[in-house]
């Protein structure tokens, strides 16, 4: 992860479609176009799994279903506790067969449609339920030293509580980190970074201009129509912490990506 | 039955309430339809009758009559110990064919759910679910059913015109029962079951009752939930003693599941479960939206959180700002002193 | 063995909104997605079906778009989907919609289980299901949270109740509708997807199952809606409540007790 900081290869999110859709062709070839950008650009494609509960179609099985050719060291995949054991495996074993190494884990979203990974199914004692970190335990014990493996980061969170979750992840095998949405400077990074200066962090950058959506997760209510400039913020953010990488959540690929490329500099 | 003409409506008459009968007892949610299927049958000046189907059920009698039924129709048969919902079904519409009711409510349970389609299909009657609101149209006379549709997000009134009887299913915990008036007396009728009426379509092979009431948030009229202020599984076994003082269930966000401090079949929200209690007190839960949608048609919501500003306490009716460990100890001293 | 698993499109209501003016649900812009409780038994089904063999039918009434959550059916393992589609269904309830799904199951002939959701979020009235039993006179058996035992002959079922379940066992021909606790559905895969994509779905109409008009739409329907409004408004007033825990204490207990609420 440190050489994509490095070399400035920016993290883009692509959400693959949803399960739901009404128009799958148009959504599977509007995915692999917004795919092969990315690759083309040499950046790192960051694929979603079933985002915010939505249930949506698998990154590993889009690439195979497709036939894209993942850029090497080039895709993340995003890998939640919403699965069945056999699902997961599943998942793991076409990543291993493509060469995606990079996996981004977390708890996810659930839905009433989602099923959830049990403590037993990934071997975990003691735990009511499945988090990011017995997730990681497990695939690092499925697939020893093969993933490299990134947990997300919450700086809305109460901090004594994040901090405590981080320290788990990192010991249970992290190795990146990517932050919720962050709008400027934010202390709670600031002193993430302070306390693991050798693990590579990223930041996210929120690229659309619609604020109000991060009022769930930041834990308050951002008003519609809040002015905001996506642009502008991800300019400060490379000011800000040059050091870290960027993960570019919801990028308009028609309006914004040819001006992200002069953004970090 | 179809009944599109006056004269044909004429020949319906009285209102209904069929009981729910679990083990031979008749349910409290039938005092509740009784409570408003009195008011029906004294808007259209006419008798209210309570169908009972069970075995053993003719001791219940009195009671029926206590809380406010003129006429107990008794179907007191051993073969309707078991839920046999076809023969009850059977034995319904034979006897709303003799009788002829105008009106009949049963609880929106899932007995009743199984009974009254059955019924209402077979006997060409509409049928109307959930019903939160029942009152009479004073022009035509006909039966307004009121209901809550798209997960609450509307109100529909609905209306069966030109079919007899109207039927309406109303869930527990929504209508208010009569004060028992143990010196309320009333008609009995005895009906019997007919031969092929049972057992022709199931056996009943097993019948387990919980006795332990298990975490049935959506049945909780009470609910105590906890989340990330909450802090640990210690803090959740104070709420339970505040919901076992009210008579009341645990509910958690999902931040309090994920940690791991209550296992998941309490969660409240979006990926948990939905809930309609009384009183939903909040504790240390922020209030994001996928938790509110969960929660936010409970009728009366406490926040409590050291945080003053959050979603949650400003959603709740009554928002109290404090420490949940020295509140909740407080309040619980508070519910003894009576 | 025949299944018919009867599927509801329905708007996801976590969208719905009402019109201010009209007072109206706005349909616009909310997606059709599969009622979530027609997957537990469309998995039941399946599971039938690999277990001992069956055709699995997945059946839907709606517009013609409705074919969708049919095409999403055979994605997880339907053997095909039957849509039944007719300006004449338009504005059934739910005795026209029992009705009109019990005719088609009478065309599809020879059918020895018709698995249901127990109910759809639209509606939420859980009276098809035993609405179709009634119209065909078959067995039913209702929030079923188990089928424990399935042969040719019979099965048997574990009903969920308030306050317990029991066990029956009945004979086929029967409608069972069920509650999630039966099944983790399974999702489909891209590949499944794209290959139900493919497949042709046949709309029957009510002169194709022989539906006697008068029974159905909303003319045929015993109920019809006759005003729809918001619900009452949350109680816009939070009362604050601060001080010193006892005070607190007090002041809620004082407050719920007012308020008969405990």
């Amino acid at each position: 992860m440190r050489h994509h900081i490095e070399n400035r290869i920016y993290h883009v999110e692509i959400l693959p479609p949803k399960q739901e859709t009404e128009k799958l062709e148009a959504d599977l070839e509007a995915f692999a176009v917004k795919f092969n950008r990315v690759m083309a650009s040499g950046y790192c494609a960051c694929i979603t799994d079933n985002a915010m509960g939505n249930l949506a179609f698998q990154g590993s099985e889009m690439i195979e279903e497709l036939s894209l050719v993942p850029g090497d060291d080039l895709v993340m995949i995003h890998l939640n506790t919403f699965h069945t054991k056999e699902n997961l495996d599943g998942i793991l074993d076409s990543c291993a067969r493509l060469g995606i190494r990079n996996l981004l884990v977390i708890s996810g979203d659930g839905s009433d449609r989602l099923p959830r990974l049990s403590p037993s199914d990934v071997g975990a004692q003691g735990v009511e339920a499945v988090t990011s970190v017995e997730l990681l335990r497990y695939i690092e014990r499925a697939h020893p030293g093969f993933f490299n493996l990134g947990v997300a980061f919450n700086p809305y969170e109460p901090e004594e509580h994040e901090a405590q979750k981080m320290e788990r992840k990192m010991a249970a095998g992290a190795r990146f980190i990517i932050t919720q949405p962050v709008i400027g400077l934010h202390p709670m990074v600031e002193k993430l970074l302070a306390k693991y200066p050798q693990v590579p962090v990223i930041v996210e950058a929120w690229m659309s201009k619609k604020l109000d959506l991060l009022s769930e997760a930041v834990g308050y209510e951002i008003p519609e129509g809040t002015p905001y400039d996506p642009i502008e913020n991800l300019k400060s953010l490379h000011a800000i912490y040059p050091k870290c990488g960027v993960y570019l959540s919801l990028l308009g690929f028609k309006t914004q990506y040819d001006l992200v490329k002069d953004c970090w500099k | 039955m179809l009944a599109n003409t006056p004269a044909l409506r004429a020949e319906y008459r009285n209102v209904w309430v069929v009981a729910e009968v679990s083990g031979g007892k008749v349910q409290k949610v039938t005092w509740e339809l009784l409570g408003a299927a009195r008011r029906l049958a004294d808007a259209r000046s006419c008798e209210l009758w309570c169908v009972a189907l069970g075995d053993g059920v003719s001791k219940e009698t009195a009671a029926i009559h206590g809380y406010g039924a003129d006429v107990a129709l008794i179907v007191d048969d051993s073969r309707l110990a078991r839920f046999d919902d076809e023969a009850e079904a059977a034995a319904l519409v034979r006897l709303i064919g003799k009788y002829r009711p105008e009106i009949l409510v049963c609880a929106a349970t899932t007995r009743g759910r199984a009974l009254i389609p059955r019924v209402a299909v077979t006997s060409n009657s509409g049928l109307t679910a959930d019903c939160t609101g029942l009152a009479i149209d004073p022009e035509s006379g006909d039966l307004l059913q009121t209901r809550p549709a798209f997960g609450g997000n509307i109100m529909a009134t609905i209306r069966s015109a030109n079919h007899r009887p109207q039927m309406a299913t109303v869930r527990p915990r929504v209508m208010n029962a009569l004060d028992f008036d143990p010196a309320r007396k009333g008609q009995s009728i005895s009906e019997g079951l007919l031969e092929g009426e049972s057992g022709a379509f199931k056996t009943v092979l097993e019948v387990f009752h919980d006795e332990e009431n298990p975490v049935n948030l959506s049945d909780a009229r009470f609910i105590v939930a906890g989340g990330r202020g909450v802090k640990g599984a210690e803090g959740f076994k104070l709420l339970r003693k505040l919901a076992d003082a009210v008579g009341g269930a645990v509910g958690a966000s999902r931040a309090a599941v994920d940690s791991g401090w209550v296992p998941y079949n309490h969660q409240v929200g979006q990926t948990g479960q939905t809930v309609q209690a009384t009183v939903y007190v909040a504790c240390g839960i922020s209030g994001q939206i996928q938790h509110l949608v969960g929660m936010q048609s409970c009728d009366y919501i406490v926040a409590i959180d050291k945080n003053p500003d959050t979603p949650m306490m400003r959603l709740a009716d009554a928002a109290v700002v404090g420490d949940l460990y020295e509140i909740i100890p407080a309040m619980l001293a508070e519910l003894a002193r009576t | 063995m025949k299944i018919v698993v009867c599927i509801k499109q329905v708007p996801a209501t976590s969208d719905a909104k009402i019109d201010p003016e009209t007072k109206r649900i706005v349909r616009e812009g909310i997606k059709a997605v599969t009622n979530p409780f027609d997957a537990y038994a469309l998995e039941e089904a399946v599971r039938i079906k690999e277990r001992l063999g069956a055709e699995v039918i997945a059946l839907t009434m709606g517009p013609p778009r409705a074919d969708m959550v049919l095409r999403e059916a055979i994605a997880v393992g339907a053997d095909r989907g039957i849509l039944l589609s007719d300006r004449a269904f338009g504005g059934s309830d739910t005795w026209a919609t029992s009705y009109a799904l019990s005719k088609a199951v009478e065309r599809i002939g020879g059918v020895d289980l018709v698995l249901c959701g127990k109910q759809a979020i639209d509606g939420d009235t859980a009276q098809v299901g035993p609405g179709i039993a009634a119209q065909l006179g078959w067995a039913q058996a209702t929030y079923v949270m188990a089928m424990p035992q399935v042969d040719e002959g019979s099965f048997t079922a574990k009903r969920m109740h308030e306050d317990g379940w029991d066990l029956c066992r009945i004979a086929f021909p029967a409608v069972v509708t069920v509650v999630k606790d039966l099944n983790q559905p399974r999702i489909p895969t891209l590949k499944g997807r794209l290959a139900a994509q493919k497949v042709e779905i046949p709309t029957w109409t009510a002169a194709d199952v022989g539906a006697d008009l008068s029974k159905i739409g909303l003319d045929g329907s015993p109920t019809r809606v006759v005003k729809t409004e918001p619900p009452p408004a949350r109680n816009k007033e939070t009362l604050r409540i601060e001080g010193s825990a006892a005070d607190c204490a007090a002041a809620l207990v004082r407050e719920l007790r007012q308020k008969s609420l405990v």
